[in-house]
């Protein structure tokens, strides 16, 4: 009887409330990786989710330190661990998301001048950073299920702004350390272009993100002071479902400025290209893996940045009105 | 001079003949008749949709819209009526080929195939000089000697199976997995480059039309398109042009629906809409979720009638740019009830069955997103199918008028009515052929092949279409059907209907269907001499055509599968139903605390 009517007039159960819970990720712009494909596809608002980022980072530059100052004959190792908590909101009638992420984990850094070589590590708390983003073009917010199950990018545009706060752990006699002690943050316009339909198991996106960092002095860099020029920033994605749980994107991240002066010496500003790849698998309604990897190509020169960095994320996410139906689904 | 003289008189004589001769020659016209599978009563614009048909509703405007047109209850039983002029029992489709019983296998007349004993309406116009073409959905023998080609067409481009994918040979079920096309009379490999059903059934047609028209001769054009018969496939700037239009629900649009036929004057003004069928839920009472789900199907289906509409707009527009639409009859209806069976469900819904597996590989893109492309599956089921058929009851497969009802356009130089014009005369597919017979100025032989022609069935509609009467049948003529078990007998403003238990009671009802047309109210108990004189004309009809009620039918397991049957009433129960009290603001208050020493 249930499977007459199922089948006849309501046949609906192919369509997943999977769909609720998608790439919904935390930012986290240290390393050269960017925010990461599949980043700003928008879902159900009201809905929350707390991602761990697992990162494992090595190069010539301080990797936390988004201007991503070249020291020569450095080497940096970074393993990090950063949670995060994120919602979507409706902002004027478009979606939006509030997150926050905070940093932690240990780096180390070894520097040879001549026949000098130092080590140095830091660990603890890094900069929490805070982030808005709110889409301008495409899909009006996501209100209510039904939207959702008709939600397709198209073409969508989102205006982002960041902001890092310096209460990470910072020691003023030491180069190398978690927390950057200055006022950062920047503006970015994410784009999402779906090519094709939108269909899980064929759903193909374009995605990009040019973005501008601004950084804040410190003034209290081993005892100086430390300025940092604006860095410009454009990161690439071309992803593609492989199956409608398991997706792969081709990454690209392209860095430029950033040139920092230290009292009166001038570092030299970037001009980088990174590229990697991402692997995402859709574990169940909740939750979602991805791992990537990422590292520099145009590095020869002792002043490029040489930079490369794996990295795993999971996601958590939930909404009451899908966990409500989970528990109704349960008690059947 | 006396010669001369004599010469001028013979010539002036002769020129009256001379002169009709001419105009009978250069008057004939062409013929189209476009058949929609599936597709409901209220599906066109003219006939109360909210679903944009320009074209049809075109041809509707300069012709004439039949509101009691009857089909049969299912598909290759109407076509094979249509092309044979034969009650279905004699002309081999008493049962469909899929569902025919034990009992029937190896009758006369149940073969499941149009029967090659008789003489075909093609065929006959063909002998009478027409050009012949058909494209589309053929459904009436894949044998050599059963294709179009050797039934009377000339030209064909034609589907053999009954249903199948619209994009590609991808057909239903593991045993017969590839559709089967013919092109003039040859059995395809491939379908051609950039294949879409419509689409190229409707360039194919063009394409014979041009090739044949060198000669000046008219054509008889069989369009029997497989839209919007499921699975939903329709190009994608076709997909979305509804979105959300139907999360208001079947009860809505029904209701939308009716109004729309009161305004146009489809039906008359105290016509009720017919009970919901009662496991098809309350619309109000579903999630967002999955009145966004269901909606999207009706999405799909609307904007696949509104694409097979465009395209027959196409032909149109051709015919008008080759000077012959002026000389065109159309003939424009669907071939049952809407489709309300979940047709994918029914074939490959068991898990562990070969089908199961069949739809796992070929039928299984069926994300709502995926709806349309190709290897997705999807049809509306019976709410929306009864929101097709509006305002009547049940649809494809059953007794009742939703499925055998249909709608009816004509236009063209056969109507001498006012254009525009609205008849609720009696009408059957069966009688088509009768008209076209006498259009193209032939008749119907007493023997074809050395085999005797039974009496055609229907009657000629060209006295009504002449304005010399309002019905090709009087009050004594009746119409019966039988497929399935299902049965029903139309006399005057009368109907029996026999239908299998839950959807029917497994008995006789009487139903009036000119006050009733809904048919919610069972007369039988009240008018036994009614009942009773209706019952003789299923017998009669029984006897003269061979009528073996199947002993196994598609639909004897449906009682074991429905709930229970209750009366479907709006608002009932209140439980669900009862809104919120909000109580007057004036008299709202915070609660009084108590304060504990």
């Amino acid at each position: 009887m249930k499977n007459y009517i199922k089948f006849t007039s309501m046949r609906a159960g192919n369509f997943s409330i999977a769909l609720f819970i998608v790439m919904l990720c935390v930012s986290i712009s240290t390393m050269a990786q960017g925010d990461g494909p599949r980043f700003y596809w928008k879902t159900l608002a009201g809905m929350y989710a707390v991602p761990v980022i697992g990162s494992s980072m090595s190069g010539n530059a301080n990797p936390l330190d988004p201007s991503h100052a070249v020291i020569a004959g450095s080497n940096f190792e970074a393993s990090m661990a950063t949670p995060g908590f994120a919602r979507i909101i409706p902002l004027f009638k478009r979606s939006a998301m509030v997150s926050i992420i905070a940093p932690m984990g240990r780096i180390s850094s070894d520097l040879t001048v001549g026949s000098v070589s130092s080590n140095q590590t830091a660990r603890g708390f890094g900069d929490p950073m805070l982030q808005l983003s709110v889409n301008l073009i495409g899909p009006k917010a996501i209100m209510n299920i039904p939207d959702m199950l008709r939600y397709k990018p198209g073409f969508s545009l989102d205006i982002i702004g960041s902001l890092a706060i310096p209460i990470g752990e910072y020691d003023d006699e030491s180069p190398i350390n978690i927390g950057q002690n200055r006022w950062y943050g920047r503006i970015g316009m994410p784009i999402v272009w779906q090519i094709g339909s939108w269909v899980p198991g064929k759903r193909t996106t374009f995605e990009a993100l040019p973005a501008v960092w601004f950084f804040g002095d410190n003034n209290d860099f081993v005892g100086k002071k430390m300025e940092t020029k604006p860095m410009y920033q454009v990161e690439g994605h071309l992803t593609r479902d492989f199956m409608e749980r398991m997706w792969g994107s081709l990454d690209f991240v392209w860095y430029s400025g950033g040139q920092a002066t230290i009292d009166t010496v001038q570092g030299e500003a970037l001009n980088n290209i990174g590229i990697g790849g991402t692997l995402g698998f859709q574990i169940n309604d909740n939750m979602q893996l991805n791992l990537s990897y990422v590292s520099s190509i145009n590095d020869s020169a002792d002043e490029d940045l040489k930079m490369d960095s794996f990295r795993i994320t999971f996601i958590y996410g939930w909404h009451k009105l899908i966990e409500g139906m989970h528990r109704l689904k349960g008690n059947e | 001079m006396k010669l001369i003289y004599s010469f001028l008189f013979a010539v002036i004589l002769l020129q009256p003949c001379i002169e009709i001769r001419a105009q009978v020659q250069a008057k004939r016209p062409n013929i189209v008749i476009i058949l929609a599978d599936d597709m409901g009563y209220s599906d066109m614009g003219m006939f109360g949709s909210e679903i944009k048909t320009p074209a049809m509703d075109a041809l509707a405007s300069e012709g004439v819209r039949f509101t009691n047109f009857y089909t049969h209850a299912s598909c290759s039983p109407t076509r094979s009526m249509l092309l044979s002029g034969q009650d279905t029992h004699i002309n081999g489709l008493g049962a469909m080929d899929e569902w025919t019983a034990p009992n029937q296998m190896g009758k006369e007349g149940y073969e499941g195939n149009l029967s090659t004993s008789l003489v075909t309406l093609p065929q006959l116009l063909k002998d009478a000089g027409y050009h012949t073409y058909m494209v589309g959905k053929w459904h009436l023998g894949k044998a050599p000697d059963k294709i179009p080609a050797a039934r009377g067409f000339e030209r064909d481009f034609s589907l053999l199976d009954g249903m199948g994918s619209y994009w590609d040979m991808t057909n239903m079920t593991a045993l017969n997995h590839t559709s089967v096309f013919t092109e003039d009379g040859k059995y395809l490999t491939k379908l051609p480059k950039n294949y879409y059903a419509t689409e190229t059934y409707t360039d194919k047609l063009i394409s014979f039309i041009d090739e044949g028209k060198k000669d000046g001769k008219p054509f008889f054009a069989y369009v029997s398109h497989q839209a919007p018969h499921d699975p939903y496939h329709l190009p994608k700037d076709w997909r979305n042009r509804h979105v959300g239009e139907y999360d208001k629900g079947w009860d809505m649009v029904r209701q939308e629906r009716l109004k729309r036929q009161k305004e146009l004057g489809i039906i008359p003004e105290n016509t009720q809409l017919a009970e919901r069928m009662w496991y098809v839920p309350d619309y109000s009472i579903l999630a967002p979720a999955a009145r966004a789900v269901v909606g999207k199907k009706m999405e799909l289906y609307a904007g696949l009638v509104e694409n097979l509409d465009y395209h027959i707009g196409r032909l149109i527009d051709h015919l008008k740019e080759i000077g012959e639409y002026e000389n065109t009859i159309f003939i424009v209806f669907g071939d049952n009830g809407a489709e309300g069976t979940d047709l994918g469900a029914m074939i490959g819904g068991t898990p562990g069955t070969l089908n199961y597996l069949y739809f796992a590989s070929k039928w299984s893109n069926n994300h709502p997103n995926a709806w349309g492309e190709p290897n997705s599956y999807v049809g509306y089921g019976p709410g929306w199918a009864q929101v097709s058929m509006t305002p009547f009851s049940q649809y494809k497969g059953w007794m009742a008028e939703g499925g055998i009802r249909n709608a009816l356009v004509v236009s063209g130089p056969i109507s001498k009515l006012p254009k525009g014009s609205i008849n609720n005369g009696t009408m059957f597919v069966a009688d088509i052929m009768p008209t076209l017979l006498e259009v193209a100025g032939t008749k119907y032989p007493d023997n074809f092949n050395g085999k005797a022609q039974p009496k055609l069935a229907g009657k000629s509609w060209l006295p009504v279409l002449n304005g010399q009467a309002a019905s090709p049948r009087t009050d004594k003529d009746y119409i019966a059907w039988e497929v399935f078990g299902n049965r029903a007998v139309r006399q005057g403003d009368w109907k029996i209907r026999w239908e299998i238990k839950p959807i029917g009671k497994s008995d006789w009802e009487l139903f009036n269907i000119a006050q009733d047309p809904a048919e919610r109210n069972d007369l039988a108990a009240q008018n036994p001499d009614k009942l009773k004189e209706m019952l003789i004309l299923w017998d009669k009809y029984a006897k003269e055509n061979n009528v073996i009620l199947p002993d196994r039918t598609v639909f004897e397991t449906l009682e074991d599968q429905l709930p229970p049957r209750v009366p479907v009433q709006e608002g009932y129960p209140p439980l669900i139903n009862i809104r919120q009290f909000i109580p007057p603001a004036d008299m709202m208050a915070e609660p009084k605390e108590i304060k504990k020493n």
